[in-house]
């Protein structure tokens, strides 16, 4: 099986099991209210889902952003949040000012 | 196609006309953060060893990049190909409310199905804030297409910018791609704040991220499903949502 052609393994392995749920989705949806109270849950679960992805992201980091500290990356975050509460929730300027603040605090430690 | 205000929500077909409207709104702040991520995704295929042309087919094929990166990474390192297969289902197990939240947004009752199973396929977190944010001001009839037409152009940008990270893999600045990496949670995480409307919401997303270090802990491999079924159900069970939105 390991000798199959690399676009082969892509589809068994990565096409087909990403998106059965997908297509489980567009199945679900006709017996949902698109009002009702499932579908806020729904919607609670996704973004706590997202979030706890943010987070996992910050604590076991990758290896290109490994430059940086937990600390570093979870003061980022805070000033981005900051900065969107401030500035009437303009998303653009917050996650600019949070990936700059992540930048300058790499740079300023390794200096 | 003209609408009539008054029958938009009864007509059975989509306006195929908004597509090229959608594709626009690819060129956004989504559009570029989700560029920024797929450098990093070219660059890490390189470092991984894996085809230029593998690592393009697999946005088209995939397209959720989380699994892409599983997928190459296990693969490089000789797993076989059913715990490949098993590991990147479980990191797409989030599509299944993502896409539920999307099509709840953007389909008609009365139209044939077969867009809804396009539209799924292009659904992934980007198409899911993206359709929070610009689908309310569109008549019913014109969401779907429009939806379409924004993650078709995303997955065409998205290929040219992995051939672009493949090739810059060895000469960025170390800080500039750890920033880079940084901007897709760092999006995420605003976006959460920005689109929040119930309490739940804000409460979900803190819930989550709590949870999150405990489940990486507890359940290393199925931690982002037990935070988010844990912390979305604390959070909607404790701050029940009253109907008048308050920010």
């Amino acid at each position: 099986m390991q000798d199959l052609p690399m676009w082969i393994k892509i589809v068994l392995a990565g096409t087909v099991v990403t998106y059965l749920w997908r297509m489980l989705g567009v199945v679900l949806i006709s017996r949902l209210d698109p009002q009702g109270t499932m579908m806020l849950w729904i919607r609670a679960v996704a973004t706590a889902l997202v979030a706890s992805l943010v987070m996992r992201l910050m604590i076991l980091p990758s290896q290109m952003m490994s430059v940086t500290t937990l600390t570093n990356r979870l003061s980022a975050l805070f000033i981005g949040l900051v900065v969107l509460f401030t500035i009437r929730r303009n998303t653009v300027i917050a996650v600019f000012s949070a990936v700059l603040a992540l930048m300058l605090m790499a740079w300023l430690q390794q200096g | 196609m003209k609408y009539n205000g008054h029958t938009q929500s009864l007509r059975g077909t989509y306006d195929w006309g908004a597509l090229p409207y959608g594709m626009r709104n690819a060129f956004s702040m989504a559009g570029l953060v989700m560029a920024a991520s797929f450098l990093g995704f070219g660059a890490l295929i390189r470092d991984l060893g894996v085809t230029l042309s593998a690592g393009v087919f697999s946005v088209a094929a995939i397209w959720a990049l989380p699994g892409q990166v599983v997928f190459f990474s296990m693969v490089a390192h000789g797993a076989t190909l059913p715990a490949t297969a098993l590991v990147v289902t479980l990191t797409a197990i989030r599509l299944l409310p993502m896409t539920l939240l999307v099509l709840a947004r953007v389909r008609l009752r009365n139209a044939p199905r077969w867009p809804e199973f396009l539209l799924a396929h292009l659904t992934a977190v980007t198409l899911w804030v993206i359709a929070g944010r610009s689908m309310e001001k569109w008549p019913r009839e014109r969401r779907l297409p429009c939806l379409v037409g924004t993650g078709l152009m995303l997955m065409a940008l998205m290929s040219v910018m992995t051939v672009i990270g493949y090739m810059l893999a060895d000469n960025l600045p170390r800080i500039l791609s750890a920033g880079l990496v940084f901007l897709s949670p760092a999006f995420f995480l605003t976006s959460l704040f920005a689109n929040a409307s119930y309490r739940f919401d804000y409460a979900a997303v803190i819930f989550g991220g709590v949870l999150s270090p405990f489940a990486v802990m507890l359940f290393p491999d199925f931690d982002l499903l037990v935070s988010g079924l844990v912390g979305g159900t604390a959070a909607f069970w404790l701050f029940a949502p009253r109907r008048g939105r308050s920010h």
